[in-house]
């Protein structure tokens, strides 16, 4: 018996190894080097000089840097929470109501997936495009329908930018949502869910006593990948309103800021790579703090459904 | 465990295949073309053919040494050329932005000194030279072209109204208002990217106002403040132009500005020399005028922006050295300004030489320069050297002077504010 195990054991370890080496050396050796720069400052790519914790204490009491920071993380928990509010709570109901089977059910659940798809870049030209003041089309239907006077410069205004950004990153990822939701719906026994309705369960019953409970684990995981995704979210905001975060910061997170600060020259928005380093650094720990609080929150959650 | 054993040698076989195949390839390269490729990156992705014609001029005369034109897009450019020269892979010759920016490049210890190299630099104009140099005067870059900051404007627009173009500021604005009144979108500009607005507004028009090269020396020394009279009243003048933007301005971009102006849809454009041949290929020339920032007052001395904008530099670790050199040499020669000139209309030179310029706006342009006095942008030097740099700050005090927020005053104040981190 104990040389069964041990031989297991040896069989694990080669199942492990070739993805431990591409792991360490490709993301925890990196994460850990970009760490130690947190703790440097100096001209160029490769700081020199070891400050400690200078950077972290300039980061948190110099406004210049702080505003920035608090900024992008205000905006980036905004932009969390509407993301979350499409994708979460939306996308739950789509996937009741694609998981009906009706005509062209299976055909909506495709369409639904489908902007996942597409590159984020090309998601956020195809919005930048739409929302053009000269030349968009939104801007021309809602013309159109005698709705003009609601029109202001969606890309261009500092309240509306991050709620249209927002929209563009839901509006792809929201099939995710909805794919992750109708397959734990799927896997609801169907006798279940016909004993209900012969007891008399409406629509309402069934979601809140039946689907909702059975699912739980999946809006944990669900809002989990979107916390991750949302704050270390690049793309849509270099695509629709550049490494600044236009208009005014406005649109700014934690990707574009991190992005600007470690790699952009002094003169367009960069502070050296020490201190880009440095943000990198509370990234991930804001990231895995996030999880972490999560993770607790939802296998309470879980217990308390258990019991 | 069998199935195992077959995958490895399958795959074992599979790597030596491709590896020897790698070797055959080598060999017949070797034997084929001796021809050396160098790489040179820029943040004109525009240029690709243009420049492709000019480095075809150079292969004709170098036939061994071939030039791959490798542009990266303008707000990634930095980041990338920093990032490809520390991992070891960057371009052979490089542009290089002027000032800290190209000199925080240097201080990476990957760019070639010049003054052995290319002794010509010394016949360059020094003020283009100091762009590019280190505070001890070795320089690293070869002053490649400059460009100046004005106003297009639709000639048959202009006719229509019979308006003369305007020379002074009152003029301009006398012109503003006919335009408006005729429905006419005056000008294309929008604020949604905010560098246009210092880069080309306040530096170029606004140089007028706060004095140009004079007040731009006495900001970098130390003399003066950001919220000085003149700074602020060249604040102000950018914000009567506000009322001549078109619709939602604040939505529109750099590039939807170029199409409206470009597409014959506005009036007027506040542009720089470098949109020539991005007028040319949206509709053509033939309906384009160009003219300088409006003087204050008349008989005042042109303040005009002749910004250095590009010089060349070449990378220190690059493995085909004297090809390098061979064609460093050629870009400070008046031969290679002279073909750019005329490719790049709007690009100006700085290699000595009598040169002919075919190019009806970009003459146009260049007449200027004589009778005034010629200066850069306002904080481009030194004081865009630290974060949060004199270029942001300007460029989002007006976006927010624009926006409403801030009055002329407390935009200047913001930048002052800004500046006192490290200035």
């Amino acid at each position: 018996m104990i040389q069964a195990t041990k031989k297991h054991t040896r069989f694990l370890f080669m199942f492990i190894f070739p993805a431990f080496i591409i792991y360490t050396v490709f993301m925890l050796l990196p994460i850990i080097n970009s760490m130690k720069y947190s703790l440097y400052s100096g001209d160029g790519l490769v700081p020199g000089t070891f400050v400690g914790l200078d950077n972290f204490i300039r980061l948190f009491t110099e406004e210049r840097y702080y505003s920035r920071f608090w900024g992008a993380f205000g905006n980036n928990i905004k932009f969390f929470l509407i993301v979350t509010f499409i994708q979460n709570i939306l996308g739950f109901f789509m996937a009741v109501f694609i998981t009906r089977s009706f005509k062209g059910s299976g055909f909506m659940r495709k369409l639904s997936f489908l902007p996942t798809t597409l590159s984020v870049l090309v998601v956020g030209f195809i919005f930048k495009l739409i929302l053009n003041p000269y030349y968009g089309i939104f801007d021309k239907v809602l013309e159109a329908v005698g709705m003009g006077d609601f029109i202001i410069p969606w890309l261009g205004d500092p309240r509306s930018a991050l709620v249209i950004v927002s929209i563009a990153v839901s509006w792809q990822f929201f099939g995710e949502s909805v794919l992750f939701y109708s397959s734990g719906i799927d896997s609801i026994d169907e006798s279940i869910m016909e004993a209900a309705r012969i007891d008399g369960a409406n629509i309402w019953h069934e979601i809140i006593h039946i689907i909702l409970p059975s699912v739980l684990p999946i809006v944990g995981i669900v809002t989990i990948l979107i916390f991750i995704g949302d704050f270390t979210q690049f793309d849509i905001i270099f695509a629709m309103t550049g490494t600044r975060g236009d208009p005014n910061y406005s649109t700014d997170l934690f990707g574009s800021l991190f992005y600007r600060t470690a790699f952009s020259s002094a003169e367009r928005g960069g502070w050296g790579t020490g201190m880009g380093a440095t943000v990198a650094t509370m990234m991930f720990i804001t990231v895995t703090i996030g999880v972490g609080g999560f993770l607790a929150f939802f296998n309470k959650k879980k217990e308390e459904l258990g019991k | 465990m069998k199935k195992i054993a077959l995958l490895m040698s399958v795959l074992v076989a599979l790597t030596l295949l491709t590896g020897c195949q790698k070797k055959e390839e080598s060999k017949t390269a070797e034997v084929k073309v001796e021809k050396v490729k160098l790489v040179f990156t820029s943040w004109r992705t525009e240029d690709i053919e243009r420049m492709n014609r000019i480095n075809d001029e150079f292969t004709k005369a170098n036939p061994n040494i071939e030039i791959d034109f490798q542009p990266v897009k303008d707000t990634e450019y930095d980041a990338q050329l920093r990032q490809s020269l520390a991992a070891g892979v960057g371009a052979d010759i490089i542009f290089l932005r002027s000032y800290d920016s190209g000199y925080q490049i240097y201080k990476t210890e990957s760019l070639m000194d010049l003054n052995s190299v290319l002794p010509e630099l010394k016949e360059f104009p020094s003020a283009a030279v100091a762009a590019w140099a280190t505070p001890e005067g070795e320089s690293y870059g070869i002053p490649a072209a400059g460009v100046v900051h004005g106003i297009y404007y639709r000639k048959s627009i202009f006719e229509k109204y019979g308006l003369d173009v305007p020379a002074t500021w009152d003029e301009f604005i006398a012109a503003c208002d006919t335009l408006k009144a005729g429905g006419e979108t005056v000008f294309a500009q929008g604020t949604k990217d905010n560098w246009m607005l210092y880069e080309v507004m306040y530096s170029g028009l606004g140089a007028n106002f706060y004095g140009g090269e004079e007040a731009r020396q006495a900001l970098m020394n130390k003399e003066a403040r950001f919220t000085d009279d003149n700074f602020v009243l060249a604040l102000e003048k950018m914000k009567e132009l506000q009322a001549y933007f078109p619709e939602r301005y604040e939505g529109i971009d750099y590039v939807t500005m170029q199409q409206i102006f470009g597409t014959g849809n506005a009036a007027m454009f506040m542009g720089g020399s470098w949109e020539i041949g991005i007028f040319e290929d949206l509709g053509g020339l033939e309906d384009v005028g160009y003219f300088a920032p409006p003087l204050a007052k008349a008989g005042d001395t042109l303040q005009y922006c002749f910004h250095v904008d590009a010089g060349i530099a070449m990378n220190k670790n690059t493995k085909h050295m004297e090809e390098v050199k061979t064609y460093m040499k050629w870009l400070a020669s008046s031969d290679y300004a002279q073909l750019y000139m005329n490719e790049l209309p709007g690009f100006f030179s700085y290699t000595p030489g009598n040169y002919t310029l075919n190019n009806q706006l970009a003459k146009e342009m260049q007449s200027y320069v004589s009778d005034s006095v010629p200066t850069v942008r306002t904080v481009w030097e030194k004081l865009s050297a630290d974060s949060p740099s004199g270029n942001e700050l300007v460029g989002e005090a007006i976006q927010m002077m624009y926006a409403g927020t801030l009055t002329p005053a407390e935009a200047a104040k913001f930048v002052d504010d800004g500046l006192s981190w490290y200035y």
